[in-house]
Order: structure tokens, then C-alpha cells, then sequence
């Protein structure tokens, strides 16, 4: 111990920083660290607090506890299906948005270069954007009946035509003099497309791919729960027809956290790698 | 040796002719200052003498080993610090990215940026400071022929005299000639060992000036009394002080970057 804090006086003999100056740096850092964190466990508070409110004006039958539906998550946490339902979508997801991106974003860069294949797509991108989700999953239910397959199809459907266009307003808005830049110093278009033009397309895609995260969950939830296949929604619709209302909101919470954890563990990282330049390091 | 010609020129945007006829020959290792006022084609004979853009006819001749280029607004790459700006024209000829930072190092020096300068983005430096960084950046590929494209357009007239000087300099040191785009015939004054005028329309060169003495060695008085003797008397430079800019119709004005770019 007391060779560590020599090792620290040494340091901060080096650094010629005085320990007062430490201290005040410190509370500074603590002080802004609080302000960034405190609002954000107040709005939770008041949430918990409201929800709880709601507990005791309506009863248990109607609306939980917090408390209640914490335990109701730890049950269905400590079991094995409940990891099954989870992993079921989150994997769905995954796989339909694997899919999506490599069509949406695909035929969203060639359509943006391309005012031919813009001009093409764009009446069936309206189209399918317009479409409602719900209906979707009817189609794809009376299609290939209430299967894995139609649900992965579903999410897919939904999402693409988003990615589509925001990789063509990406490619459209980019800054070209950055290109003729790179043309001045001898770029060959691949390397103006792969140096220059992709950086900035990735910068303006990188918000799209977190609300179609977020999309991605909801349809498979929805599409789960109509369809009645195991996963979160399935869980759902089966704690529906018992009228099990903690698991119910159980279930909708471990949706919420497992959309949180994908966005978090990878989302937010690739927005940070690669667009945080455009926002300033807001994110 | 450091020369470039540019040779009966044409070029057509959306129709309308850009430039017609245009040949402009710069010596090995003279800096030429292109004037002309705005709209008249400036900007898009740099782009083709940078061989950004390929003319619809006419030749190209570059007796000069690499060229680089200094833009108007500087046009870093916003997700690169400026260490990484200065070296992205050699890590695009497949320079190592360590070998890279060491030359923009140097090359940064020359141009009076601090170390300390080049870890920061493109955001976090003034006007001038991206100045520097831009021509940092066409220094890097060591060059014997710069294209300035109104560089420093932008920045305010005292700023815009110290990155004159700046060029002047550098000039002097690593013996580039060059091709200097501006519509400011006393900063071509200052910096150009001749000064060609470009006809309003491009339809061609309408001659030269040529200052006496070499860029660095005219004093301030015989730049101002150049200037004022070329704008009073000579009819060269008629529609450079008198363009008015409402005369030019849309098709006129040049726009790089709009569905309408042609420069």
C-alpha cells in the first residue's frame, strides 16, 4: 500500500500537478457526470412511481407492481424457455435484418447512383412503405402458414424499404467535393467510393439502423403473437389467453431489455465508429 | 520540368458552353494567377487541369511529375483529424498509415502547424488553420505543380495576406510552379509571376499581365500602384471590375456541388 501511494506521489510529481488541483479536476468531472446521469434516473423514477400509483389505484389484476413483474422477469430468467423465447426472436431479428440490410442497402446504393433504378424503385418503395405491418403479417400467415419462415419474411418486408431509402438519401446528400477531392490527388472511383463517398454514406445511415432495430422488434413481436410461434410475442399471446398479467408485462419488458442490450451491445457502437464525427460526439 | 499547357479547351455543361477555346500555358516553375470574374469558368478549368473533370475536347499536357491541389473551403475530410487529412493522398498512392503520419508530420512543420494541431478535427480549427492543412495536404505528395482554386476566398483579409505569404514562401522553398485560380487581382499581384485573364463567357484567354519582379520581392506599394494602374487603364480587366453580377443568367453561374454541377 505504501509503495503504491510512493508510486502515485512519484506520478503526480511528474505530472507537477498539485493534489488540490487533483481534487478540484475531480469534483468537476463528478459534478458533470451526475448531471448527464441524474435526469435520466429521475425520468425512470418517475416512471416506476407512476406505474406504481397505477398498481395501487387499479389492483393487481389489472396492473402490477414493479416489484411484481420484476419477479415475474426473474422467473422467466431462471428457466430455460425463457431463454429460449429470447434468444428465438432476438435471432429472428438478426437474420431478417441481416437480410434487409443486404437488400435494402444494396439496391439503395445502386439506385443512388443510378437515377434509372431510382426512378424504377421508387413507386414500389412508397408502396411498400405505406403498407402496414399487420398487414404483412396476414399475408404471410395465409402464405406459408403460422411458421418461423413468414415471421423472418414479415420483419424483413417491413424494414427493408427503410434502409432502401435512407441508403438513397445518404448516397444523394453526400458532400462530391470531398470526391473531387480524392480525384484532384488521383483517386480511382473505387477508392473515391470506398475512402470518401461509403464513410459519409455510413455517417447518415448509422440513425436509420437503430429505428429500424427497433422496428425489427416490434414487427417480430407483433408477427409472434398473431402467428402464436414460440418467442417473446408467442409468450405473449399464450400469458394474454391465461390473463396472466405478470407475465405479460414480463414479457414485454424482457422485449424492451432485449432490444436494448442488441442496440447498446451493437447499434451504439457501430453509430459511435461511424458516425459520431458527424454529430459532434453527441452520442 | 514543371509545366502544364492547356490546349484549345472546350467544354459543355447541360448544353450551354462553359468554356470555349480556352489554351492557357504556364512556364516550368512560373506560378500563373487565372482572374476572371464569377461564372466566366475559373473553377472549371482548375477541375480540368486537375483531371477532375475530362474536357469535352482540346489537350492536356502536364510536363510535371504529381500535382496537388488547394480548393476553396478547404474540403478536409470532416472524420479525419488533421494528421489524417495531410495524409490521405498517400495513404491513397498505398503509403503504410504510420509512414503517412510521419511525412504529414513534415510536411505539416512547413506550414507552421504545431504538433499539438494535428491531432484535432477538422471542426475544432479556424479558418486559417484548415488553411494550412489543406495546403499541408498538397504539399504532402511533394508535388512540383500546385492548382490553388480561390483558396482562400473565404478568410478575412488579413488572414488571407498571411496565407499569400505562406504560398509565396513555399514556392520559393520547393520550387513548384503553378496555377493560381482567383477573382482578387491584388492577391494575383502578390503571388503570380504573370497573371492570365479569362474572358467573362470562357470563351478564351484574353491576354496576360505580368507585374514586374518575382512573387516576394514586390513591395506593397508597387502591388497597390500595379493594381491600380491595370484597373484604371487597362481593357483587359474591364468585366473583372465591372461584371454585374445580375447580367449573368443562371446558366452562368457555376454550381459544384447542386444537381446543376459542372465545375
Amino acid at each position: 500500500m505504501r509503495a503504491m501511494t510512493r508510486t502515485i506521489g512519484a506520478q503526480l510529481d511528474r505530472l507537477r500537478v498539485a493534489p488540490e488541483e487533483l481534487v478540484e479536476t475531480g469534483l468537476v468531472l463528478l459534478g458533470r457526470w451526475l448531471l448527464r446521469v441524474v435526469p435520466g434516473l429521475l425520468g425512470v423514477a418517475l416512471f416506476l412511481g407512476l406505474w406504481h400509483l397505477g398498481h395501487l389505484s387499479y389492483g393487481q389484476f389489472i396492473l402490477p407492481s414493479p416489484v411484481q413483474t420484476l419477479q415475474a422477469i426473474l422467473r422467466v430468467l431462471s428457466s430455460a424457455e425463457g431463454w429460449g423465447l429470447i434468444t428465438a426472436t432476438i435471432a429472428r431479428v438478426a437474420m431478417a435484418l441481416t437480410t434487409a440490410v443486404m437488400v435494402g442497402v444494396g439496391l439503395g446504393l445502386a439506385a443512388g447512383y443510378v437515377t434509372f433504378l431510382r426512378r424504377m424503385f421508387a413507386p414500389l418503395a412508397t408502396i411498400l412503405l405505406g403498407m402496414p405491418a399487420t398487414a404483412w403479417v396476414i399475408l404471410t400467415m395465409i402464405w406459408f402458414g403460422p411458421s418461423h419462415g413468414s415471421i423472418m419474411f414479415t420483419i424483413t418486408l417491413v424494414t427493408t424499404p427503410m434502409l432502401y431509402l435512407g441508403t438513397v438519401d445518404a448516397v444523394l446528400t453526400r458532400d462530391r467535393k470531398l470526391e473531387d477531392m480524392a480525384a484532384a490527388f488521383g483517386a480511382r472511383a473505387w477508392q473515391r467510393f470506398t475512402r470518401v463517398a461509403l464513410r459519409q454514406i455510413l455517417a447518415t445511415l448509422a440513425p436509420v439502423s437503430g429505428i429500424t432495430l427497433a422496428l425489427g422488434f416490434k414487427v417480430a413481436i407483433m408477427a409472434e403473437l398473431v402467428a402464436n410461434v414460440a418467442g417473446l410475442g408467442g409468450a405473449l399471446a399464450r400469458a394474454r389467453a391465461n390473463m396472466d398479467i405478470d407475465m405479460a408485462l414480463a414479457y414485454v419488458a424482457l422485449t424492451v431489455a432485449a432490444l436494448l442490450a442488441v442496440e447498446y451491445g451493437m447499434i451504439r457502437p457501430f453509430q459511435r465508429r461511424v458516425g459520431q464525427w458527424k454529430r459532434g460526439g453527441a452520442l | 520540368m514543371s509545366g502544364l499547357a492547356l490546349v484549345s479547351i472546350n467544354h459543355v455543361y447541360n448544353g450551354r458552353s462553359v468554356l470555349r477555346d480556352v489554351s492557357l500555358l504556364t512556364q516550368p516553375g512560373e506560378v500563373v494567377a487565372l482572374v476572371g470574374p464569377s461564372g466566366s469558368g475559373k473553377s472549371t478549368l482548375a477541375a480540368i487541369a486537375a483531371d477532375v473533370l475530362t474536357p469535352d475536347s482540346g489537350r492536356i499536357l502536364r510536363s510535371y511529375r504529381r500535382h496537388g491541389m488547394v480548393f476553396q473551403q478547404s474540403r478536409l475530410l470532416p472524420w479525419e483529424s488533421a494528421r489524417g487529412n495531410i495524409a490521405f493522398p498517400l495513404v491513397l498512392d498505398g503509403m503504410a498509415r504510420a509512414d503517412a503520419f510521419e511525412r504529414a508530420a513534415e510536411v505539416a512543420a512547413a506550414v507552421a502547424l504545431l504538433p499539438s494541431d494535428l491531432e484535432k478535427m477538422p471542426d475544432q480549427l479556424s479558418g486559417g488553420m484548415r488553411a494550412r492543412v489543406a495546403i499541408a495536404r498538397a504539399l504532402a505528395v511533394a508535388p512540383d505543380f500546385l492548382i490553388f482554386d480561390e483558396p482562400f476566398a473565404a478568410l478575412d483579409p488579413a488572414l488571407r495576406r498571411r496565407m499569400q505569404d505562406l504560398v509565396i514562401h513555399l514556392s520559393a522553398t520547393f520550387e513548384f510552379g503553378g496555377l493560381f485560380i482567383t477573382h482578387d487581382l491584388t492577391e494575383a499581384a502578390r503571388i503570380a509571376d504573370r497573371i492570365a485573364v479569362l474572358d467573362r463567357k470562357g470563351e478564351g484567354i484574353l491576354g496576360s499581365l505580368k507585374p514586374e519582379g518575382r512573387p516576394g520581392t514586390r513591395s506593397e506599394a508597387a502591388i497597390y500602384a500595379f493594381v491600380q494602374h491595370e484597373t484604371a487603364t487597362n481593357p483587359l480587366l474591364a468585366d473583372l471590375m465591372n461584371v454585374d453580377e445580375r447580367a449573368l443568367t443562371y446558366d452562368d453561374a457555376c454550381d459544384t456541388s447542386g444537381p446543376r454541377r459542372c465545375c
